[in-house]
């Protein structure tokens, strides 16, 4: 019994790292660019076909397994760019609604030219050798999921350190907070909010690109990632990184305890933990970047 | 200009009233939809047109009158059809009301709109546990009712019956919601939207108006979904999701949110979209996504604006009268 | 005693911005409070109207302690406001913003103002609107227009308007004349003595035009740093040593 528990713990750790991986490129976007980037989730998928085109089933080597990612990453980065400078430059003073709506209109977009590219098959796909064993510690804990443990912490570290320490990142950070004042101390806004998007869309990417072992590859991808990921940077905190990763962590654990404890009952756990974390701390759990 | 606004209006009237006589049933059916879609829509935009709050949640209301009519009418309750409609509204009005007294307490703006998402996201995985509700699959082969007028009795099955009690009930719901928005509770949530600070200072308890915006928005959502059952004949989780609420916020942007009639024709707009792209898979998400981002970036007052926009820029050339 | 503050106390975190600033204004009676810019004016004003909580510290009107009630209680018991920018219904037309102030009044006193069904507003109701906006000098081919395309200038009075429908036992009128030129500001001088001197009604306000004060006021009121360092009648304070040494001794800040 021990051990089942051990074991959800375990793999609500992993998916609760997988979450924050996709979250973190939404969390960068909504705290830097007020962007509520319901595409998110169509260019995590789009990550994953990606990597998984230039990998095929299973990548021969962990080297080509990272590759992929990072050429995913690169790749929507790209157009990350040019849904900035097409879209979401042009939507600075506008109502969120509207935001919403053309962020949610390139989600379609890139559903429909998915369709037409990728085709509407599921495709199985296995991470590469160096990650497919598993380790029989009392419960059996593949070392994908190790990776995908680990890769998180990676991402979560270099966004904190980098945001946080390197000039580099304070210079992002003080553009979030107020882009009025940055301009008027000297700093190049538009550069800045530019590497933000990269960033942000380029996270997406890698995420899809380092997850696509996970499940089955489908055009749904998106969509239950995207879900967790709105759910996680509400109670986060809109636009902090702390707060994305300890929420992303919540509902990972909150969704695997839910499959072993209520098993009849599956997805209560997330949405429930949702209302009652908003309707105790509406601002999240570290607001700093909220209005 | 308003010549011709009502003219429009009552040839699109007159195109519902006559429809199974000019088209295709398949068309018919889409009419049908399109109707309880724009009732459903015009929900949509009370509560964010008139009191400024943004639901993406509102398939929930929708789906609680969905399902309470696929209920009576699958397992057979006995009770008169005609009453289901009004029924399904006070379940939805009920519904609203309470989230509304828990959420508006705490929550506004973003928080707001997320939290609509997440407890219409919460409605759909309950839906999904209940077997009676159908699960995921939903409750399919629907019969449509007999209905006991008193004088005489009303057949949904004969086709043009169902259609015209659809169309007929919509325009009861539609004229309601005009009533409403155009009386003085409508000219209320008006001065809630575009200043709540200011309408507190006149005495206007702004958290009290949103409630009641709320609560008539979630019946006259529930209202619509009531009709979905007889008319589709099916009702599943599908209509119940975030992408089912995001539906009425398309259609109202894309009509035009300033306008009464805007979510009618972004209604239509969408429907018509989706019509003539049904053949091409993937297509009619491509059309939608770019017609959402034409609007966003090149018209934001939707179509309704932008004819607005285009007639007034006629006038001022013709006449030399500026604004 | 128609408002009576005692010992208001606010702090913005930990920037305390009040200290125990008290304040009598009597029926009738026109009440300005002046200081420099940051001396906690407005903040004195949002408090005495609702708009935030005092940290410590009570507000009475006719009696009643409203230093609990929020903004729109404190409206509906007479409170009348207008700001600093104009804040008006910018979407609808004139009439409109101010029939909805003379609805919510109605609807507050527990009857309703009208049919849910009608959509004109009542006989009554409209009556009363065009009457007030007759008065503040808006005629009828101007009623339908839109208010976001007023004048400054207008957009002051159409407040005026506003406030004057919710029918208010006390006028708080935040910098009245701010951002008018100086022809406008002598109209809004005469037209507050003239209203001041046809209906008796009480008034607070703030304000940095000092010949409006002068010509107005019957008790003046100067805040520094969140301190009142004078009050009485405007003559007398104006020649008080303290509020000379605040008004131009610390660089002559402009009144």
């Amino acid at each position: 019994m021990m051990s089942l528990y051990l074991y959800a713990i375990y793999n609500g750790l992993v998916l609760g790292l997988a979450i924050f991986l996709v979250s973190s490129g939404l969390t960068l976007a909504f705290g830097i660019m007020k962007i509520f980037n319901f595409a998110h989730g169509a260019f995590f998928m789009v990550g994953a076909y990606t990597a998984y085109a230039l990998t095929g089933q299973e990548a021969s080597s962990l080297f080509v397994f990272l590759g992929a990612a990072l050429v995913a990453a690169l790749l929507i980065g790209f157009v990350g760019v040019i849904a900035d400078f097409a879209v979401f430059r042009r939507l600075a003073g506008v109502p969120a609604e509207y935001t919403l709506m053309a962020a949610f209109g390139i989600l379609l977009l890139s559903n429909g030219v998915s369709k037409i590219a990728f085709g509407q098959a599921v495709h199985t796909v296995y991470p590469p050798e160096a990650l497919s064993a598993f380790l029989d510690v009392g419960i059996p804990v593949s070392v994908y999921g190790l990776f995908i443990i680990g890769a998180g912490i990676v991402v979560f570290l270099a966004l904190e350190v980098g945001l946080n320490r390197l000039w580099f990142g304070k210079l992002v950070l003080a553009v979030a907070r107020d882009p009025w004042m940055a301009n008027v101390a000297g700093l190049r806004v538009q550069r800045l909010k530019l590497f933000s998007v990269v960033l942000a869309f380029a996270l997406a990417g890698l995420a899809g690109g380092l997850l696509v072992a996970n499940q089955a590859l489908s055009l749904d991808l998106g969509h239950s990632y995207l879900l967790y990921a709105f759910c996680v940077v509400i109670v986060g905190g809109l636009g902090s990184i702390r707060g994305a990763f300890i929420a992303s962590i919540l509902f990972g654990l909150a969704e695997s305890l839910n499959a072993v404890v209520l098993p009849s009952l599956p997805g209560i756990a997330t949405y429930s933990l949702l209302i009652i974390l908003v309707l105790i701390r509406p601002q999240g759990l570290y607001p700093e970047l909220s209005q | 200009m308003k010549l011709a606004a009502r003219l429009s209006l009552a040839v699109l009237l007159v195109a519902f009233l006559l429809a199974p006589f000019l088209v295709h049933p398949g068309l018919v059916f889409i009419a049908g939809f399109a109707m309880i879609q724009i009732v459903f829509a015009l929900s949509w935009n009370l509560l964010f047109s008139y009191a400024g709050l943004v639901s993406f949640g509102h398939a929930a209301f929708f789906g609680i009158g969905a399902y309470v009519s696929a209920v009576a009418l699958r397992y057979g309750w006995h009770i008169n059809f005609l009453l289901i409609p009004p029924i399904s509204a006070v379940l939805g009005a009920a519904a609203a009301f309470l989230v509304a007294i828990v959420v508006l307490r705490r929550a506004n703006g973003i928080q707001f709109s997320v939290l609509t998402l997440a407890l219409s996201q919460l409605v759909v995985v309950l839906i999904g546990y209940s077997e009676y509700l159908g699960h995921d699959e939903g409750i399919s082969a629907i019969p449509r009712p007999v209905i006991n007028l008193g004088i005489a009795t009303l057949d949904l099955n004969n086709p043009l019956a169902s259609y015209y009690f659809v169309i007929v009930i919509g325009l009861i719901a539609i004229a309601l919601i005009w009533l409403v928005v155009h009386g003085p509770i409508g000219r209320t949530m008006q001065a809630v939207r575009i200043d709540p600070e200011r309408a507190a200072f006149v005495g206007i308890d702004v958290w009290r108006l949103r409630v009641v915006a709320f609560t008539l928005s979630g019946g006259f959502a529930a209202l619509a979904g009531s009709l979905l059952a007889p008319w589709a004949q099916i009702v599943h989780p599908d209509y119940v999701n975030w992408l089912a609420s995001a539906q009425p916020l398309f259609a109202t942007l894309l009509g035009g949110a300033g306008f009464f009639w805007g979510p009618v024709v972004g209604v239509l707009g969408l429907a018509w979209l989706n019509y003539a792209m049904r053949t091409f898979v993937g297509l009619s998400e491509i059309m939608i996504g770019a017609s959402l981002l034409v609007v966003v970036l090149l018209a934001p007052q939707g179509i309704l604006g932008a004819l607005r926009d285009a007639v007034r820029r006629r006038r001022g050339k013709v006449a030399g009268e500026h604004r | 005693m128609i408002l009576d503050a005692q010992n208001i106390e606010m702090s913005y975190g930990q920037l305390k911005v009040l200290h125990g600033v008290s304040l009598q204004v009597e029926e009738g009676q026109t009440f300005a409070i002046i200081g420099p810019n940051g001396a906690g004016k407005t903040t004195l004003f949002k408090v005495l109207t609702g708009e935030r909580m005092a940290s410590a510290g009570t507000v009475s009107f006719r009696g009643q302690d409203v230093s609990k009630l929020p903004a729109f209680k404190r409206a509906r018991l007479g409170f009348g406001r207008t700001f600093q920018v104009a804040r008006i219904f910018t979407e609808l037309d004139l009439l409109t913003n101010v029939v909805i102030p003379i609805e919510a009044r109605i609807r507050a006193s527990g009857k309703s103002p009208g049919h849910w069904w009608s959509w004109e507003p009542s006989r009554e109701v409209r009556a009363e609107a065009e009457d007030i906006l007759e008065r503040l000098g808006f005629p009828r081919q101007r009623w339908e227009d839109e208010a976001q395309y007023l004048s400054h200038g207008d957009r002051k009075r159409l407040e005026f308007c506003v406030a004057l429908a919710t029918r208010p036992g006390i006028l708080m009128l935040d910098e009245p004349t701010a951002g008018m030129s100086p022809s406008d500001r002598r109209e809004m001088t005469r037209f507050l003595a003239r209203f001041k001197a046809e209906t008796g009604i009480t008034i607070v306000m703030t304000e940095h035009d000092m010949d409006l004060i002068f010509e107005l006021a019957d008790r003046l009121m100067v805040l520094n740093y969140g301190e009142v360092i004078a009050v009485g009648e405007p003559a007398a304070v104006r020649d008080d040593p303290m509020v000379r040494e605040v008004y131009l001794g610390k660089g002559g800040q402009h009144a």
